[in-house]
């Protein structure tokens, strides 16, 4: 009889063990694409008599997937300002979106990226803007700082929408809106290398948009984090502290592909910069960076240079 | 020590029925002894002394139990060295993963020929495969699932078709251990007497099988008609869960892409042998497929044989010529046709329902 317990009690908890929801990627609760337009929050400027309001309808309507293997063929797009600055010319973008580019020694990666992107974001009737924000000494890779320096300066061009996001990291579907929802959104859910699944639900790194006024409640990120990994989920703490849960587009629409390259070594020291969150966030973010960088004006991005 | 009581865990009784301690392996082995001294005298070894050192070995090579220490097999515990060894050495890289399954293969072919005719019920090859089953599902649980890149509904259908070919091969054992013994009289077993079939003896499950086809060393079990349709099946579990665990791991750990929207298909493995985990996991993937394969063109023989109603030892029997033709060309006496050959594989329980029924009403 006792013996009966102890090996059903011993199945049961290897089953549960090996079941574990966690140790699984996971579904998640995604905004569907019909509701997509309602989530967006997009500024209507006062009326022009030329020209009328951009529509995103035809956007969120024409489904369809790039195909993977033509993603560094050569695309046609019209020439941006200096600076990888674009405005449509036949109607009002309603939304001014940021791309922030956090980079380090990737040109080849770069190169595909800024070509893709201009020829994706046209389609899209967004006033956008490229900046590449290049690391420039010895020290272990800082995402996260980078993002603060890129975020610092858009904010000052008066930018609404800042979409961070990671350079060998190409999306797919056309009805991925480049603009920012109500709450900060985490556009890359569905990455070709984790096999278009979600790792696990509080990811919040690669893609992702947010306002520049959240960006600003939450004093951006954090400049601790050194190295591969942890900026991202210190990111979303910040945000849950502050009462902006993330939001998430359907999966078909968060297709990703990611342009192949080594994984980099996860920093050590992470999770030990992660427990600090909640004391830290006041003092250490946007609002600690110094503001010496250098700007430069390239044919189809801004440079910004932190040394 | 009182030579009467229980023994302890690590102790048991050695071939010449004194008490003996597993840790006391090493000691008092005069065949060692002996080998060593022609070895330095350069003499050559004895066959005696040979085969003495291989009793010894095989007497103490123990494990500790409850009420005595249990002897292991020599050649069964083999896979369980060889399999991990084999995985690990593969999984350095590309050239290093040739080079050990092969080795692994012509070892294979060498060590079948000698086990066969030397010990000839060895439970070796059966030890293979679960050992296999067991590497393969720890490394797809504990090295894949971490890379938290599989849905928890994709881990439990794996799980379903695992289960489905354990549970083929106990309904296989238990088939066959229902059949009459070797020694018992015709009398006694309830349908050996019924035309269904031909009986043959098989001299390692120690049972009479019915249209037996042939002994699956795999499964250390007969296969004839009152299981070939679970055989059958389990085949088809066993191809379906390593197919679809190597396309998991493999879809985790190299490049994907989508085929036709739907199927998740590996493109780009270039990475793997960069990263222990990747290289170990990727290499039991490609261990599942080469047995995926070679299950797939049993599989098909089986359905084309059970489709003829030939049995594999006739088949073997068979002129290439014919093979070639799919044996359809084939003196077949016991075929009735395709469908009823289907239906006697099939509905063997009925078969054994409707003997027994008619057992009773003999009586």
């Amino acid at each position: 009889m006792l013996k009966n317990i102890v090996i059903i009690s011993t199945l049961i908890i290897i089953v549960i063990a090996v079941y574990f929801p966690s140790r699984h990627a996971r579904h998640y609760n995604y905004i569907s694409v019909k509701d997509m337009l309602n989530e967006l929050d997009l500024k209507w400027p006062q009326n022009n008599r030329v020209l009328k309001n951009c529509s995103y309808n035809e956007i969120v309507t024409n489904d369809e997937d790039i195909e993977i293997s033509s993603i560094k063929d050569k695309r046609e797009f019209k020439k941006p300002l200096l600076g990888g600055e674009f405005i449509p010319d036949d109607c009002i973008a309603l939304e001014k979106t940021a791309i922030i580019v956090p980079y380090r020694n990737r040109s080849y990666h770069l190169n595909i990226f800024v070509k893709y992107m201009h020829w994706f974001l046209q389609k899209q009737k967004l006033h956008y803007r490229i900046f590449v924000v290049n690391q420039n000494d010895s020290l272990p890779f800082n995402r996260a700082k980078m993002i603060n320096y890129g975020a610092k300066m858009s904010i000052r061009l008066q930018y609404h929408c800042l979409i961070l996001h990671d350079v060998d990291l190409i999306p797919i579907n056309t009805r991925n809106i480049y603009a920012c929802s109500k709450l900060p959104r985490h556009m890359s859910s569905s990455l070709d290398t984790f096999r278009y699944n979600l790792p696990y639900l509080t990811l919040f790194g690669g893609a992702v948009s947010i306002t520049s006024e959240q960006f600003l409640k939450v004093n951006g990120m954090s400049n601790e984090f050194f190295g591969w990994g942890g900026e991202d989920d210190d990111f979303y703490r910040r945000l849950i502290y502050n009462n902006l849960e993330p939001c998430r587009f359907s999966p078909e629409v968060s297709k990703y592909t990611m342009l192949p390259h080594r994984k980099e070594d996860a920093s050590e020291n992470r999770f030990r910069t992660l427990e600090k969150t909640k004391e830290m966030e006041k003092i250490d973010g946007l609002n600690s960076i110094s503001s010496s960088y250098i700007i430069k004006l390239e044919e189809l991005y801004t440079l910004l240079i932190v040394p | 020590m009182d030579e009467n009581s229980a023994l302890c865990c690590c102790e048991y009784y050695d071939n010449n029925y004194e008490r003996n301690h597993i840790l006391a392996c090493c000691c008092n082995c005069e065949d060692l002894d002996e080998a060593f001294e022609s070895l330095i005298t350069r003499h050559a070894v004895s066959q005696r002394n040979k085969q003495g050192l291989i009793m010894t070995l095989q007497d103490r090579l123990r494990v500790p139990w409850k009420g005595g220490a249990k002897q292991i097999a020599f050649d069964a515990i083999l896979p369980v060295f060889i399999l991990p060894v084999m995985l690990l050495i593969a999984s350095i890289s590309l050239w290093w993963t040739i080079f050990s399954f092969t080795t692994v293969v012509f070892f294979l072919i060498l060590i079948s020929n000698f086990l066969i005719k030397t010990i000839p019920y060895t439970k070796f090859f059966f030890m293979w495969t679960l050992t296999s089953l067991i590497i393969l599902y720890i490394i797809f649980e504990f090295i894949v699932i971490p890379f938290l890149e599989i849905l928890l509904w994709e881990n439990i259908a794996l799980s379903v078709l695992i289960f489905g070919f354990i549970m083929c091969i106990y309904v296989m054992k238990k088939r066959t251990n229902k059949l009459p013994r070797l020694g018992d009289c015709d009398a006694e077993s309830g349908y050996v007497g019924k035309v269904c079939c031909k009986w043959t003896n098989c001299s390692l499950c120690l049972v009479r099988v019915p249209d037996k086809d042939h002994h699956c060393v795999w499964y250390d079990c007969c296969v004839g008609k009152h299981n070939q349709c679970v055989f059958i099946l389990s085949l088809f579990f066993a191809i379906g869960a390593l197919v679809y665990s190597s396309n998991l791991t493999l879809t985790s750990v190299c490049h994907p892409f989508n085929l036709y929207k739907s199927i998740l298909l590996p493109d780009d493995c270039s990475e793997v042998y960069k990263l222990f985990e990747l290289s170990f996991s990727f290499v039991s993937a490609i261990y599942s497929i080469i047995i995926a394969l070679l299950l797939l063109i049993l599989f098909g023989q089986q359905l084309l044989l059970v489709s003829l109603g030939l049995t594999l030892k006739e088949w073997a029997r068979l002129p290439l010529r014919t093979r070639l033709c799919f044996g359809l060309t084939a003196h077949r006496p016991n075929s009735k046709g395709f469908f009823k050959n289907w239906k006697a594989v099939i509905c063997w329980n009925k078969l054994l329902l409707k003997s027994n029924v008619l057992e009773v009403d003999s009586m």
